[in-house]
């Protein structure tokens, strides 16, 4: 694949923090920073057969990211996600359930380089 | 204020076809704009990573527009419906933010050309974008009527588009956003 700006490094969100409540964590502004695309978990207050749908989808996403060496991370949690993503075969990525600003940038600073981007460089 | 359901490559440019990204995660032009205006975003999911994969060719709508693509964006559409009609049931404003050009995400504008397929070769400069909206927005248009939804008002990303203003696009969103 001919390179471009995406940095192949990928934060699965818990919507907590894709739309934080007043003096919330912002994790979309963090990954803006830090150079990380996300993918948006479902909010808690659907109900299972609205918020079903949108996890299997998620994972189906992710198990074509993972065929190709895509780095993720898993930002706070959502309920579901784990059988989700067992039904594609695709491990719960490494997480972080962040306090502040600083330790979540520190945490997507500090994962390694993802094989795609290896590949690339 | 209210909840703006947007294209996956609005949060995510990994999910673009190669060469297509235009930053390394977050599309920030549009997301900034909804973040200063209160909006709420959510993430609709992207109908080509699944299905034609990371790999796949720039394509046009015709080129996408099988019975297999149209059953896979009808699943997608009743997920994202189903998370519309929430919104709406709670009385929530919603808007929809689209791709321009794109076959699939394009609410206003999308591609197309009839002849277009083979080897992957045309020549340079060749039209393909046209009034219209992509192979999704137009399934997410029939799963809110079989609800009995109106159709949201919509807005789009125009990088795809010749003579692409950042300005002109923010200045788009706004006004859908406003209503």
């Amino acid at each position: 694949m001919k390179p471009d700006a995406r940095s192949f490094r990928i934060a699965l969100v818990a919507d907590e923090f894709v739309n934080p409540p007043p003096g919330g964590l912002d994790a979309v502004a963090v990954a803006a920073r830090t150079g990380w695309g996300v993918m948006q978990l479902p909010a808690d207050e659907y109900p299972p057969e609205v918020a079903g749908p949108l996890l299997a989808e998620v994972a189906e996403q992710m198990e074509e990211f993972s065929r190709h060496g895509y780095g993720f991370v898993l930002v706070g949690e959502r309920a579901g996600l784990a059988e989700a993503l067992a039904q594609v075969g695709v491990a719960v990525p490494d997480g972080i359930s962040p306090q502040t600003p600083a330790q979540l940038a520190e945490f997507l600073d500090g994962r390694p380089a993802p094989r795609a981007a290896q590949a690339t460089a | 204020m209210g909840v703006a359901f947007v294209a996956h490559c609005m949060l995510n440019q990994n999910s673009k076809v190669a060469e297509g990204a235009h930053c390394a995660g977050i599309y920030s032009p549009i997301v900034d704009v909804l973040r200063a205006k209160g909006w709420r975003i959510e993430q609709m999911p992207c109908p080509e990573l699944a299905f034609t994969g990371l790999n796949r060719f720039w394509a046009v709508k015709e080129q996408l527009d099988t019975a297999a693509y149209r059953r896979h964006c009808e699943r997608l559409a009743e997920a994202v419906a189903a998370a519309i009609s929430v919104r709406v049931k709670q009385g929530e404003d919603v808007v929809l933010v689209g791709v321009e050009g794109s076959p699939s995400m394009g609410v206003t504008i999308t591609s197309s050309d009839p002849l277009r397929g083979g080897r992957p070769e045309w020549p340079e400069g060749t039209a393909e974008h046209v009034s219209g909206e992509g192979i999704l927005v137009e399934e997410i248009r029939k799963a809110l009527a079989k609800r009995g939804i109106g159709f949201p008002r919509v807005a789009g990303e125009t990088h795809a588009i010749p003579g692409h203003d950042e300005a002109v696009q923010r200045a788009g969103l706004e006004s859908t956003l406003e209503g």
